[in-house]
């Protein structure tokens, strides 16, 4: 499933840059998962976007070089996934831009042009195999009454104190939660995924996870910009109960940090002992 | 035709192993009473023939609270017909952040959704009386 | 300080009362009256391949509580984990009449069902101590 933008176009009307700004945002609303923030609206009264703008990786889109659409997005400290100017791409095309503000057939062959490139970069985004992941992993494990923490032993897993492991492949890597956050959550029935294109600090929230239990906010124990997430999660989140390691993998991410990450992760040995104290002051009961 | 088997999971650890339960007891005793009944999870699978004779062959619906399935898996074991398989985590996916109650007590809420889960079986114990009917 | 576990596996029956007071005093007993030392194990689980609720009952000694004679509980326990530490049926206690008695849905509960459930609960408390005392 493509999860689209959350397109801000700048719409401007006295110009034709503006009307082919807004063509681009039709279109991806109409042949993606895209949604459009109105900008008019947007600048007196964010709070009809806030959640698209936060679930969906944003693209901006600027008629010219005022960038409305982008001081736009800086006024409302939003993050910005992707920027198109459409008078610098008619110049990279080698498309003139008609004076008058009808999008005719020049215009529309730019928006055609523009379109494609935005949404094969989503495509890319999503189906790129990042992670050599092994086929099985060797686990060791904690229990307490009746329940099995399993963790798994493989060199290239870091953990965080929040719970949240990252498999490390050269700059990449995939995270997801332990079997503590799964097993002290109970059945999972939600998922709401970092958006793919997000970059993040380390620690910044990587989406959330929820059961009848409680709302787990993932934090991210790397520094990155999301790749890819477990789609499968988004039909069946209860893979997070069933192997949180495995399939229950929650997003994969280019690192950006990962030498100043890591010193403040644990490996294994160290988290086995954080593992442990959490179980036993914990103790999960149903 | 025999009535149709309404088997509940009626798992103990969580709220919702009782809203299977109580789902198939609403259906069983109040909605549908004279076209459905439930047996014993249990006792089905106890390996007494009396027990499988229950459920072997028969149309039956089963009610699981979460995903590990077990009304299904053991009904099916037992050798009784599946013909339709809910999920109370399901219902609860059309309520984010109810809280339904515990595996002892639901919360006005949890009933709400055990009523409404019931009224979808029955509807489906209706349908599959009709067709069972029509099939002589 | 060893915490001594005990597992309490009870049946739900379904087709009687007995069921329902089986399931409510197990959860009273695990929830209020012994919590540091009982841990429920959930019968349809433990019937469809559960590994923990089996490997559980394997090493902690597990005290099965049944409605009726069927013992489902009882000969589960026997079948996936070896052996039954101790045992109850409630018609032995509550006598058979109230416990084989039409089922009575949770919201339909009244003071006469739940001085059984406190009566239940009671008996496999006793049991529970004696094995925490053995």
């Amino acid at each position: 499933m493509n999860k689209g933008y959350a397109v801000l176009p700048c719409n401007g009307l006295d110009k034709c840059a503006g009307c082919v700004s807004k063509e681009i945002a039709i279109m991806l609303s109409e042949n993606s998962e895209s949604e459009i923030i109105c900008p008019v609206l947007f600048h007196t009264s964010d709070a009809r976007y806030n959640k698209i703008a936060q679930e969906k990786p944003l693209l901006v889109i600027d008629g010219c070089a005022t960038r409305c659409a982008s001081k736009l997005a800086a006024e409302k400290n939003l993050k910005i996934t992707e920027k198109i100017n459409i008078t610098e791409e008619a110049k990279a095309n080698q498309i003139t831009l008609g004076k008058g503000l009808q999008v005719g057939e020049e215009e529309m062959r730019l928006a055609k042009i523009i379109f494609d490139k935005l949404t094969h970069v989503q495509e890319d985004a999503k189906t790129e195999d990042t992670i050599a992941f092994p086929a099985s992993l060797t686990y060791e494990v904690y229990k307490k009454d009746k329940f099995v923490f399993r963790l798994p032993k493989e060199e290239r897993f870091y953990f965080n104190e929040n719970d949240v492991w990252a498999y490390v492949v050269g700059n990449k890597a995939r995270i997801g939660v332990t079997d503590f956050v799964q097993k002290s959550l109970s059945d999972i029935m939600f998922f709401t995924p970092p958006a793919i294109g997000n970059q993040m600090e380390q620690f910044e929230d990587a989406g959330n996870i929820e059961s009848a239990k409680a709302v787990f906010e993932i934090i991210s124990p790397v520094s990155g910009t999301i790749l890819a997430i477990n789609e499968k999660l988004m039909e069946a989140p209860e893979l997070i109960n069933q192997n949180p390691y495995e399939q229950g993998w929650i997003a994969e991410m280019e690192l950006s940090d990962f030498e100043n990450d890591k010193e403040l992760l644990h490996t294994f040995d160290g988290y086995f002992e954080v593992l442990k104290r959490k179980v036993d002051e914990f103790h999960v009961k149903h | 035709m025999s009535n149709i088997k309404v088997i509940a999971c009626s798992g103990i650890g969580k709220a919702m192993g009782l809203m299977a339960r109580e789902a198939a007891l609403q259906v069983t005793g109040k909605i549908s009473p004279d076209t459905t009944e439930t047996v014993c999870l249990a006792y089905v699978v106890s390996g007494d023939e009396e027990g499988a004779k229950k459920v072997e062959g028969c149309t039956c619906i089963t009610i699981d609270g979460c995903p590990a399935m077990c009304a299904a898996k053991s009904v099916e074991h037992a050798g009784g017909i599946v013909k339709a398989k809910y999920r109370v985590i399901d219902e609860m996916r059309n309520h984010k952040g109810v809280d339904a109650g515990t595996g002892t007590a639901l919360t006005e809420d949890g009933w709400k959704i055990v009523d409404e889960l019931a009224g979808k079986i029955s509807e489906k114990a209706a349908e599959l009386t009709k067709e069972g009917q029509s099939n002589g | 300080m060893d915490e001594k576990q005990v597992g309490v596996l009870s049946c739900s029956g379904e087709e009687c009362l007995g069921g329902t007071i089986a399931r409510l005093a197990t959860r009273k007993v695990m929830e209020v009256l012994r919590p540091d030392n009982v841990v429920t194990l959930c019968l349809p689980l433990y019937i469809a391949g559960g590994d923990e609720e089996r490997d559980f009952a394997k090493e902690y000694p597990v005290i099965a509580v049944d409605a009726c004679d069927k013992c489902c509980a009882k000969r589960a326990t026997i079948k996936y984990s070896g052996a039954v530490k101790d045992s109850l049926v409630l018609s032995d206690i509550l006598g058979e009449d109230a416990v084989l008695s039409k089922i009575v849905s949770a919201r339909d509960l009244k003071e006469e069902h739940y001085k059984m459930v406190d009566k239940a609960a009671e008996e496999i408390c006793k049991k529970v101590d004696k094995i925490l005392t053995d």
